[in-house]
C-alpha cells in the first residue's frame, strides 16, 4: 500500500464528511478513535492489512461506539465485545472507521427500514442501495472507505453489493465466526465483505476466516487462503445457467445486462451450460418461513428486562414485554416476529416449519448435483432488477422479498456466493449497476473468487466510485 | 346412595432435576455455582455475555456437563444415545434471559432404564432381604436451568433477577409412573442423590437445590359399584427436601379420593393440574395453571450441533463409573456383618467407601480375612474417624469426613494387622489412628507410631508377672475374693495392672495370668 494509514484514513473520512449527510450510509463514525488507530499501524509493523479502512455493519458488535441494529430497540446499546471478524480486521492492520446502516436487526432488502432513515444509493441517491447492508455497499461504492463488513442471511450482502456496483461475497456457512453478530437467522447468517475488487474481497474474506471456539458452527478449516486463482484464465472455466435466470420477475434492463454478460465470457473461452436446479423456485418460500421462525426466537430476548429499549411507566410484566417489544421495534422486523411465531407454533410447526426444512434439504441436494458434474459455479444475476425508488416498494412486502430470488439458495445450502459488478443499466438517464452472481462448492471460496475475477476482468465494471 | 371408595391404588412417577457440578456453565464460560459450597459473592456475579444474553454471544457446550449426564446415566442402566439434538424451548419469564431455554426435546441424551429401588420394611426403612422393585426410567435430558427472582428488593419496592444460577447444567431424569408409595419415591430419591454423587455428578446439597422433585401422582380408585376409575393427575412443582417428597405425595394420596367424591373429576386431557407444597402446613396448593403459556415452539437450536456420541468417547465415560452405592451397602451388610444402619452411614459418601475398600484390599494382602478387616475398619471408619472428622468440623466450621483425616488405606491395614496379631489394644488402635490423623505423626509408619506412643501389647511374661503380683499383693481383699470364686471381681485387678502398664498389657493376657495366679485358670 502506498499510502499511509494516517493518509488513508484522513481521505476516507473526508468522503464520509462529505457525502455521509446525503447518503447517510454510516451511523457512527470513529473519526479520532480511527485517527488515533492509523498512527498506531502506522508505527507498527508490517501488517497484511495495514491502512485498510473498513466501515462495519451495525448489526456486528464492536467496543468502539454503540451496536444499534438500527432499530430503536438498541439504540443505545453499546457492546462489551468486539465481534470475532472485527478482531481478526483489527489485528491484520485494517481501521474501522464507522457503523453503517442497515435495515433493522438485517430484515430487508432496501435499507429503508432503519429506524434511523434510509441509506441512499450512490448511484442514484433517489434510490435504495438495497440491504440489508445497504450502508456498507453504499459507503464501499461511494469510496467512504476501502472495504466493509456486512452480514447475509438471504442475499443482504450480494444483493446490495449488485445494486450499488461493488463487489460481494457470502462465505461457506461456518467459514466466518458469527460470534459478535448479533443473529437474525441463525443457521442462515454469515458475515460478508464488500471491496471494490475481487482481490481486496479476498484477501479480506481470507482474514477474517477461520475456526473459532467463541462460535459452535465455526468450521475447523484453516485453508483461508482465496486468493490463490485470482489471476485464472477464462479458458476452463465452466459455469452452469439455471433457467430461472431468466425468470420472468427479471427486469429487460438486468436481462440485457445478464445476456451480453453470458455473451462476452462465452467470446473469452469461458463455457456456459443450461442447468436446472428444479426447487431453487421454492427457495424464497422456504427462507420466508426458517429466517423467520429463527428470528423470532433470537430476538425475543430483547424484552426490556436487561439491557435496550424499556417502556416506562408499566404495571405489570406482561405490559413490560408487550411495550417495550412494540415500542423498539419497527413494523418489518414486528412482522417477521410474528410470522415466525406462527409457523413454530403448535399445529402449524409441520406444516410450515418441517416442510421449509424439506424444500431445503432439496435445494442443498439440487446444487450439489451440479457441482457433482463438473460445472464450477452457477450464474444468475444478482437481483431481478437495477436499484428501485426509495418508498416504491415499501408497501408491497412480497415484491421486496422476491429481491431474495437469486441469493437465497446460497443460505438455504450454506453455499458461497459471490455478487461482482457486470455492467450497467441505462435508467431515466442514470447509470445504474447490475451484478452477477456465482454460488460455488462448499469450502470453495478460492475458486469462486478465481471465477468472479474472470467476470470482473472480462466486464471491466468493477472499481469505479459511484458520484451521483 | 353414591358409592364409596374400596380401594385406593396409587400410581407414582417422577421427575427429578440434578444440578451437575461443572466448573463452568453449560453452554458459557461464566463459573456456575453448582460446583462449589461457597455462596456467590452477590447477585449476578456468575454471568457473563451469553448468561446476560448479550446481543452477539453464543453457546458453547461444555462437554463436561454431557459426560456427566451419560454418567448418571450408564449408574441407571439406561441406552446412552449415539446422537443427542438441542432444542429450544421458548417463553417469556425474566430468569430466562434469551426468552428460550435449551434443552434435548425430542432426541434426549440418556434413554429407557432400569433402577432397582431396595426393598422397604413396614417403617420405610431398607429391607435388604425384601426384593428391590424395578422403577423404569423413560430418559434423561440435559438442560441449562433459569435464574431467580428476588422479590422485594430495592427496599421492598420491587423484584430483581439474579442469573447466578442461570445456564448451570441441569439433568432432568423421568421416571415411568412405578411408585406404589410415599416411601418408595423418598428412598428411590435418595438412592437416586447417592448414585449422583457417587459418580461425581452433583454436589447434591438439598438446601441449595442442587436436587428437586417434582412428584406426578394420581390414583385408581376402586369404587363400592364395582368401577374403577382414575384420578387426574397432580404434579407437584420444585420438592428440594426428602421430607416435603414424602409429604406432599403422602398428602395427594389422601386427598384425591376425597376430591374425586366432592367433584368426580377423573384423569383426562387438560384434567392434570400442578400444585406446590407449603412445608408449614404440610400440604399441597394449587398453582395458577399457565396453560395459554405452553406451547413451547421447540425447533433445534442453530448455534448448536447436535452431539455425537461415539463408542470411543462413551466408553472412555464408563471407565470413570464406580460400585454404586447400593451394591457396596448390600457388601458392608451381608458380608461385613454390619448393621444397617452403619452400612446406610457408610455409603453417603463415596470417599468414605473407598478409603474403607482400599483398606480391605491392603489388610486382605496381608493375610486376613476380607470380611473381618472391612468390620473392624468400618467401626473404625465410623467411630474414632467420625469423632475426630467431628471435632475437626467444629474447628474449621467446614464439613469433614473420616476420609479426609489423611489416614491412608496402608495405615489402616497394618492397625487392623497389629490388632490380630494382639499387639495392639483396642484402645490402642484407636489411639494411634488418632495418632495418625494429627499433625505431628501424619503419614507416619503405623507400627513406629505405635511403638513411639507405646502401645504396643507387652509379651515379656515375667514383666506382666510382676505387675500382676504388685496389683494382687497391692488389693489382698480383692484377690481373696477371687481365690473364693467371685471371678468378676478380677477386673478391678486386671485394671490396676493395665494402669501399671500404662495400657500396653494386653487384658486378655492379663486376665488370663491372674486367674491362673488366684487358682481360676
Amino acid at each position: 500500500m502506498s499510502h499511509s494509514a494516517v493518509e488513508s484514513v484522513q481521505a476516507s473520512l473526508d468522503v464520509i464528511g462529505a457525502r455521509n449527510g446525503e447518503l447517510n450510509a454510516f451511523l457512527q463514525v470513529f473519526e479520532a478513535e480511527a485517527a488515533a488507530r492509523a498512527r498506531n499501524v502506522d508505527a507498527g509493523e508490517t501488517l497484511p492489512l495495514a491502512g485498510m479502512t473498513v466501515a462495519i455493519k451495525d448489526n456486528i458488535c464492536t467496543r468502539a461506539g454503540r451496536t444499534t441494529c438500527a432499530s430503536r430497540m438498541l439504540e443505545h446499546y453499546e457492546s462489551p465485545f468486539d465481534a470475532t471478524a472485527v478482531e481478526r480486521l483489527e489485528a491484520a492492520g485494517a481501521v474501522i472507521v464507522g457503523k453503517t446502516n442497515l435495515d433493522e436487526f438485517a430484515m430487508g432488502s432496501s435499507c429503508e427500514h432503519s429506524a434511523f432513515g434510509p441509506t441512499r444509493n450512490p448511484w442514484d441517491a433517489s434510490r435504495v442501495p438495497g440491504g440489508s447492508s445497504g450502508g456498507s455497499a453504499a459507503a464501499v461504492a461511494a469510496g467512504m472507505c476501502d472495504v466493509a463488513l456486512g452480514s447475509d442471511t438471504g442475499g443482504s450482502v450480494r444483493q446490495p453489493a449488485g445494486l450499488c456496483g461493488v463487489v460481494g461475497v457470502k462465505p461457506t456457512y461456518g467459514r466466518v465466526s458469527r460470534f459478535g453478530l448479533v443473529a437474525f437467522a441463525s443457521s442462515l447468517d454469515q458475515i460478508g465483505v464488500f471491496a471494490r475488487s475481487c482481490a481486496d474481497a479476498a484477501r479480506v474474506l481470507g482474514v477474517i476466516s477461520g475456526p473459532d471456539e467463541r462460535d459452535a458452527t465455526s468450521a475447523q478449516r484453516d485453508d483461508t487462503d482465496f486468493t490463490g486463482q485470482l489471476g485464472r484464465p477464462p479458458e476452463g472455466l465452466t459455469l452452469g445457467v439455471p433457467s430461472f435466470a431468466r425468470d420472468e420477475a427479471v427486469s429487460a434492463d438486468t436481462r440485457d445486462v445478464f445476456e451480453a454478460t453470458c455473451e462476452a465470457l462465452r467470446a473469452a473461452g469461458v463455457s456456459l451450460v443450461d442447468i436446472e436446479l428444479p426447487h431453487a423456485a421454492h427457495g424464497v418460500a422456504a427462507y420466508y418461513i426458517v429466517a423467520p421462525a429463527e428470528a423470532s426466537s433470537n430476538l425475543a430476548r430483547y424484552d426490556g428486562v436487561r439491557y435496550g429499549r424499556r417502556a416506562e411507566g408499566v404495571g405489570s410484566l406482561d405490559e413490560l414485554y408487550t411495550r417495550s417489544r412494540s415500542e423498539g421495534f419497527g413494523h418489518e422486523v414486528q412482522r417477521r416476529i410474528m410470522l415466525g411465531t406462527h409457523v413454530l407454533s403448535s399445529g402449524y410447526h409441520d406444516a410450515y416449519y418441517v416442510n421449509a426444512l424439506r424444500v431445503r434439504r432439496r435445494i442443498k441436494q439440487d446444487y450439489d448435483a451440479v457441482f457433482a458434474r463438473g460445472i464450477d459455479a452457477v450464474l444468475t444475476p444478482t437481483s431481478p432488477s437495477p436499484a428501485f425508488g426509495i418508498g416504491e416498494k415499501l408497501d408491497d412486502p412480497m415484491a421486496l422479498y422476491v429481491e431474495d430470488l437469486f441469493t437465497v439458495g446460497a443460505n438455504l445450502a450454506g453455499l458461497p456466493g459471490v455478487s461482482v459488478p457486470a455492467g450497467f443499466a441505462s435508467v431515466n438517464g442514470r447509470e445504474l449497476p447490475v451484478g452477477a452472481h456465482l454460488v460455488g462448492p462448499a469450502w470453495g471460496e478460492a475458486g469462486l473468487m478465481g471465477a468472479a475475477a474472470v467476470i470482473e476482468r472480462i466486464r471491466g465494471a468493477t472499481g469505479r466510485i459511484a458520484t451521483a | 346412595m353414591p358409592p364409596t371408595v374400596q380401594h385406593v391404588r396409587p400410581i407414582i412417577g417422577m421427575e427429578i432435576h440434578v444440578e451437575l457440578s461443572t466448573r463452568a456453565k453449560v453452554f458459557a464460560h461464566a463459573p456456575s455455582p453448582a460446583c462449589t459450597l461457597l455462596e456467590p459473592a452477590g447477585a449476578n456475579v456468575m454471568t457473563d455475555e451469553l448468561v446476560l444474553a448479550l446481543p452477539g454471544s453464543l453457546p458453547v457446550l461444555n462437554r463436561r456437563a454431557v459426560e456427566l449426564s451419560m454418567l448418571v446415566g450408564m449408574a441407571l442402566g439406561c441406552a446412552i444415545a449415539d446422537l443427542a439434538v438441542w432444542d429450544r424451548k421458548s417463553y417469556f419469564y425474566p430468569d430466562l434471559p434469551k426468552a428460550y431455554q435449551i434443552s434435548q426435546y425430542a432426541d434426549p441424551i440418556c434413554g429407557p432404564g432400569v433402577v432397582e429401588v431396595p426393598g422397604l420394611d413396614e417403617q420405610g426403612e431398607i429391607d435388604l432381604d425384601a426384593d428391590p422393585t424395578p422403577i423404569r426410567i423413560t430418559r434423561a435430558h440435559l438442560e441449562e436451568d433459569a435464574g431467580k427472582l428476588v422479590h422485594d428488593c430495592a427496599g421492598g419496592t420491587g423484584t430483581g433477577v439474579d442469573l447466578n444460577r442461570a445456564g448451570t447444567p441441569l439433568l432432568e431424569i423421568v421416571t415411568e409412573p412405578d411408585f406404589v408409595s410415599a416411601a418408595q419415591c423418598v428412598a428411590f430419591a435418595r438412592e437416586l442423590r447417592r448414585v449422583c454423587r457417587f459418580v461425581g455428578a452433583t454436589l447434591g446439597v438439598m438446601q441449595r437445590g442442587h436436587m428437586r422433585f417434582e412428584p406426578n401422582i394420581n390414583c385408581e380408585l376402586t369404587l363400592s359399584d364395582g368401577r374403577k376409575v382414575r384420578t387426574p393427575i397432580v404434579e407437584v412443582k420444585n420438592l428440594n427436601s426428602f421430607r416435603a417428597l414424602a409429604g406432599a405425595v403422602d398428602y395427594e394420596l389422601r386427598a384425591q379420593p376425597e376430591r374425586y367424591l366432592e367433584d368426580g373429576r377423573e384423569m383426562g386431557v387438560g384434567a392434570k393440574s400442578t400444585r406446590g407444597w407449603d412445608d408449614e402446613r404440610m400440604t399441597t396448593v394449587a398453582q395458577r395453571d399457565k396453560e395459554d403459556a405452553h406451547d413451547y415452539r421447540y425447533f433445534p437450536d442453530p448455534d448448536l450441533p447436535p452431539v455425537v456420541v461415539d463408542a470411543a468417547w462413551r466408553e472412555r465415560v464408563r471407565a470413570a463409573l464406580c460400585e454404586l452405592p447400593m451394591s457396596r451397602l448390600r457388601r458392608y451388610v451381608k458380608d461385613y456383618g454390619l448393621a444397617l444402619k452403619q452400612g446406610e452411614q457408610l455409603v453417603e459418601e463415596r470417599p468414605v467407601c473407598d478409603l474403607l475398600d482400599a483398606s480391605v484390599e491392603a489388610a486382605a494382602a496381608t493375610g486376613m480375612d476380607p470380611n473381618d478387616a472391612g468390620r473392624q475398619a468400618a467401626n473404625l471408619l465410623l467411630q474414632a474417624g467420625a469423632r475426630i472428622a467431628n471435632e475437626r468440623a467444629q474447628e474449621t466450621g467446614d464439613p469433614v469426613l473420616p476420609s479426609d483425616l489423611g489416614v491412608n488405606a496402608p495405615q489402616i491395614a497394618a492397625l487392623l494387622a497389629m490388632r490380630a496379631e494382639g499387639a495392639i489394644s483396642a484402645d490402642g488402635v484407636d489411639t494411634v489412628f488418632e495418632a495418625l490423623a494429627s499433625g505431628e505423626h501424619a503419614g507416619g509408619d503405623a507400627r513406629l507410631v505405635a511403638e513411639t506412643l507405646g502401645v504396643i501389647i507387652v509379651r515379656d511374661e515375667g514383666q506382666l508377672e510382676t505387675w500382676c503380683d504388685e496389683a494382687i499383693a497391692a488389693m489382698p481383699e480383692i484377690a481373696d475374693d477371687v481365690r473364693a470364686g467371685k471371678v468378676q471381681a478380677v477386673g478391678r485387678l486386671i485394671g490396676d495392672v493395665r494402669k501399671r502398664s500404662g495400657g500396653s498389657a494386653d487384658a486378655k493376657s492379663v486376665r488370663e495370668m491372674l486367674l491362673n495366679k488366684l487358682g481360676q485358670g
